[in-house]
């Protein structure tokens, strides 16, 4: 079995908001490495191949880069802490156990690109989580690693703790930026991209709350260090949200390029009541459905990317045998159609028709004719949004009518 | 337990009109208890492994079945229609009817399902009567101390007084409603409702209507609830699951239609268990004197939520259920024959406990009287007299006149009650514990309430009789307006069975067998299985409607 728990998740440094038992475990080497050798930073990052956990995989120098490449002014560098989708709880878990940890690496990431506005963006749904972040926020405003990070900076250095809307459209990250300006969370067109025109128009830097929190310690160990604790070519660790049927579920932190299989069997303790495995949910979840052939999968961005699906936030919503296909995906598109923002026509109109569609079959009232509209729509609607939720939402009902149509089709009365 | 004396020899030392003193006794209540009583003794009770009554003592039969796997799957219900409602009501017995009646009453809008027929229930089967203190040398003081004494002051006292203060409210609403009550003799102008001193009570408190008072009070229910436009009943739906949103909140049940075979969700913004006890799971092996339908489904479906029980190593033995003949051992003889005048006699002749001493106590004092070889054996089956033919010597007319329901029973026995005693043996009768609820009848699981016998708290560890219609009326009536209330709030979330997964994965965690299925919705033997039904169904899914109704 897998080493559990190495690095985000270790048993000494979740501390809570207090830093100074964050910085006695360890904490803080990574900034005051990071502002000994500023310029070194971007390459560490490269070098860890770090990416972007909340669900794209992006490299995350790559979106760095840019950023530090500007001339000096506002830049603002963005923790994501929205997270709403079902199935997801990493990134609440790591700001209420070790906020410190986020903290710093946002810290490093503002080190990086000498941005001068930090903002902790996070969900008020999860008050304990907000209240940690505040408190840690306010212990490192006094503090001379701090200080130092203004003197580099070359100005003052705000560090700013401001609540998301609780709405899941709000994690999107052009949201985010309209979300900090101050307006409702409307996704933004793209480009340009947020490096470029973000926050009031400054450059901006929107990561997610788990990527931000490896940051740290790579630069306190070395990218060397962080690629090894990968399996094959994936680098670091990887918090994985396991839930649904499985005995154990619960947050897992596993070298990144895990096995489903061992997932799901060695760390999840098996299918709940010994049942027979059907299919994972995977990410928002809003990604093509694994299934039992897919057991052998690494779970890493690129070899589940090789299998048409996407290894998003990590969530593994597994089902069972004994669990029904279409109410999960009714239900997980009704979770899109109230989470739609309601400003491209199609997301609107398309997610509320696919979750009515989807409701008369999993109520017992389907016929024929609405399993072909779904089927309809799922070939107009991709990309018709400005942001992905559309095209998520689409993926998952595409995905399973592929997959489990014969579900579909025994709960059709005519 | 030895062998007692043989029912010729028993019968030659009865003497009809000789009314025998009670035969002194230094035992203490207690010792009776500890020593006889099926609550008490080695295998009498274990610790719960799950749930949130962990490591409480619970009766070892029912552990079985609260700590058991769900019926259906999360797979069972695809494809079900969703029917949604205001208030869910489960159970159609007094309890539920009441509930029904004032939550339509309030506005809101009522489905009530239940797994026999409206009606079909343990109130109809209530003879003795239903207490209130509203004489006038009685009070709900008297009433308070006396149920909270019976109970081994175990009750919540709140509940209790709530209980007793709602009592004349609760007659004159049944008056009201149409319900008939016995009168005084002798007031030809109309006037006092008759009064009946109950076992274990102070005061005369007992109104009856002959000896089938729940009878007459659920005719008048159904009917009440059959003709409310905003009640919709649903017969032979049974409740197989609760639903649950994702905080956790009961946000309505699984109802599977015996007669359509498909199951309906039913989603509501409060759910009201009215299911009854646990006396056909027969347990400690005792016979029952209750319905087809009391199989504690609603306890059992109320614990796998999160809601909180108690007292559930205690349950009522009546004093005497029929012994003899065999195929009607357990059937009730109601305590309106003790409080009548009617004694217990032993396979020796003699008295050997006051008759109208709390049911715990003669029950025990029976079980000591078989235990010790004192009882009478008939054709392998054990007991004591009661004897019914002094009462009607010394009350002339009594047995045609007020105990109707115990003269028919006795011809259904073979024998006519003013000429023979019957053989009577303690019959499992009330579980006295059950779901913890408030003075609302809320649980501790948000949209959840309880009524009735599935309920703890008022009855302690013992129940006075007349005390459990009190309790329906007066807790459904409660319940039935907070319910409402809740119907302005607005419906939960997604309703489904994850509370059902995190059972099953504590049930897997403690090593508890996955196959013992509950709740179990008929007795054993009537080889029922929800999925073997559920499969008969032929074809596609019944189609849109289903005939619920």
């Amino acid at each position: 079995m897998h080493k559990l728990n190495q690095v985000l998740l270790r048993d000494d440094i979740r501390v809570g908001a207090d830093l100074d038992a964050w910085l006695a475990c360890g904490g803080g080497e990574g900034l005051a490495k990071a502002l000994r050798d500023p310029l070194a930073i971007l390459a560490e990052i490269e070098q860890a191949d770090l990416r972007g956990m909340g669900g794209a995989g992006f490299a995350t120098h790559r979106k760095w880069a840019p950023v530090a490449a500007t001339a000096a002014g506002d830049k603002y560098i963005i923790c994501n802490g929205n997270e709403d989708e079902p199935g997801t709880f990493k990134d609440r878990y790591l700001l209420e156990h070790t906020p410190h940890q986020v903290i710093e690496g946002a810290l490093i990431a503002a080190a990086a690109t000498r941005a001068n506005h930090v903002v902790l963006y996070v969900n008020p749904h999860q008050p304990l989580a907000l209240n940690m972040v505040r408190q840690a926020v306010e212990q490192w405003r006094g503090h001379s690693l701090f200080s130092e990070l203004g003197r580099l900076i070359g100005g003052p250095l705000s560090l700013d703790v401001i609540p998301s809307s609780g709405l899941y459209i709000g994690g999107e990250e052009t949201a985010v930026i309209a979300s900090v300006e101050g307006g409702f969370p409307f996704p933004r067109r793209k480009p340009p991209f947020p490096a470029e025109h973000g926050v009031h128009g400054s450059p901006t830097i929107v990561n997610n709350t788990e990527t931000l929190a490896h940051v740290p310690g790579i630069l306190r160990n070395g990218a060397q260090w962080y690629r090894g604790l990968g399996i094959g070519n994936a680098a670091g660790t990887k918090l994985y949200s396991l839930s649904g049927d499985v005995l154990r579920p619960g947050l897992y932190e596993l070298p990144m390029g895990t096995r489903l299989e061992a997932l799901v069997f060695e760390h999840g303790g098996g299918m709940l009541q010994g049942k027979e495995f059907k299919a994972v949910f995977t990410g928002g979840p809003s990604n093509t459905l694994l299934t039992k052939r897919d057991l052998d999968v690494a779970l890493d961005f690129d070899s589940v990317r090789q299998r048409r699906s996407r290894l998003g936030t990590g969530a593994m919503i597994v089902v069972s045998e004994g669990t029904s296909i279409v109410r999960k995906v009714s239900e997980y598109v009704s979770f899109f159609a109230q989470g739609s923002c309601g400003q491209c026509p199609p997301c609107k109109g398309g997610t509320f028709q696919m979750m009515r569609l989807l409701g008369r079959i999993d109520t017992g009232h389907g016929v024929r004719a609405d399993l072909e509209a779904l089927e309809n729509l799922c070939r107009i609607l991709p990309g018709s949004g400005r942001c992905g939720l559309i095209d998520g939402a689409v993926t998952v009902v595409e995905s399973s009518l592929q997959q489990f149509r014969a579900e579909y089709e025994a709960l059709l009365i005519a | 337990m030895p062998a007692g004396i043989p029912f010729e020899d028993a019968r030659k030392r009865y003497r009809p009109g000789a009314v025998p003193t009670v035969r002194s006794d230094d035992t203490s209540v207690d010792e009776l208890l500890k020593g006889y009583h099926p609550d008490h003794g080695l295998n009498a009770r274990v610790a719960l492994s799950i749930g949130v009554n962990q490591g409480d003592p619970c009766q070892p039969d029912l552990a079985r079945y609260l700590q058991a796997n769900a019926l259906i799957d999360d797979i069972d219900i695809a494809g079900a229609q969703v029917i949604s409602t205001d208030v869910l009501i489960i159970g159609g017995g007094g309890g539920g009817c009441a509930a029904a009646l004032i939550a339509a009453k309030q506005g809101a809008q009522v489905i009530l399902a239940t797994k026999l027929r409206l009606g079909d229930s343990n109130t109809v089967m209530a003879e003795g009567g239903i207490q209130a203190a509203v004489g006038e040398d009685d009070s709900p003081q008297l009433h308070f101390e006396d149920t909270l004494r019976a109970g081994h002051f175990c009750g919540e006292p709140e509940l209790v007084a709530q209980m007793v203060m709602d009592g004349p409210d609760v007659i004159r609403w049944l008056i009201q409603l149409g319900v008939m009550f016995d009168l005084e003799e002798g007031r030809p102008m109309g006037g006092n409702l008759l009064r009946k001193k109950p076992g274990g009570a102070s005061a005369a408190r007992i109104l009856s209507y002959r000896d089938y008072t729940g009878l007459e009070m659920m005719r008048v229910l159904r009917e009440a609830v059959d003709l409310d436009p905003a009640v919709e009943v649903w017969n032979r739906c049974p409740a197989v699951e609760l639903l649950s949103d994702e905080r956790g909140r009961c946000a309505g049940a699984v109802i599977y239609n015996l007669e359509s075979r498909t199951y309906v969700l039913v989603r509501a913004r409060a759910v009201i268990l009215a299911t009854g006890g646990a006396g056909r799971l027969h347990l400690n092996a005792f016979p029952t004197s209750n319905h087809y339908g009391a199989t504690a489904d609603g306890l059992v479906l109320a614990y796998r939520i999160g809601a909180h029980l108690r007292e559930l190593d205690s349950f009522q033995y009546h004093p005497t259920g029929i012994a003899y003949p065999a195929h009607l051992a357990g059937g009730l003889i109601s305590e309106a024959a003790r409080s009548a005048g009617a004694k217990l006699i032993n396979g020796e002749g003699e008295r050997f406990v006051d008759e109208l001493k709390p049911r715990d106590v003669v029950a025990s004092a029976i079980l000591r009287e078989c235990a010790q070889g004192r009882g009478i054996d008939r054709d392998g089956q054990t007991g004591v007299f009661l004897d019914t033919p002094t009462l009607e010597m010394e009350n002339p007319g009594i047995l045609a006149k007020r105990l109707v329901t115990l003269r028919h029973l006795a011809r259904k026995c073979g024998h006519d009650a003013a000429l023979e005693p019957f053989l009577v043996y303690p019959t499992l009768h009330y579980q006295n514990g059950g779901v913890a609820i408030d003075k609302d009848g809320a649980t501790s699981v948000p949209g959840l309430f309880c009524v009735g016998e599935v309920t703890g708290g008022i009855h302690g560890r013992n129940r006075l009789m007349g005390n459990a219609l009190l309790d329906i009326l007066s807790m459904g009536r409660r319940a039935g307006a907070k319910a409402a209330e809740s119907g302005a709030g607005a419906m939960a979330g997604r309703a489904g069975i994850g509370h059902v997964h995190a059972w099953q994965r504590q049930l897997t965690l403690a090593g508890l067998p996955l196959h013992v299925k509950a709740p179990q919705l008929f007795p054993g033997y009537a080889h029922f299985d929800l999925r073997v039904d559920a499969a008969l169904r032929r074809g596609k899914w019944g189609g849109a409607g289903g005939g619920v109704r």
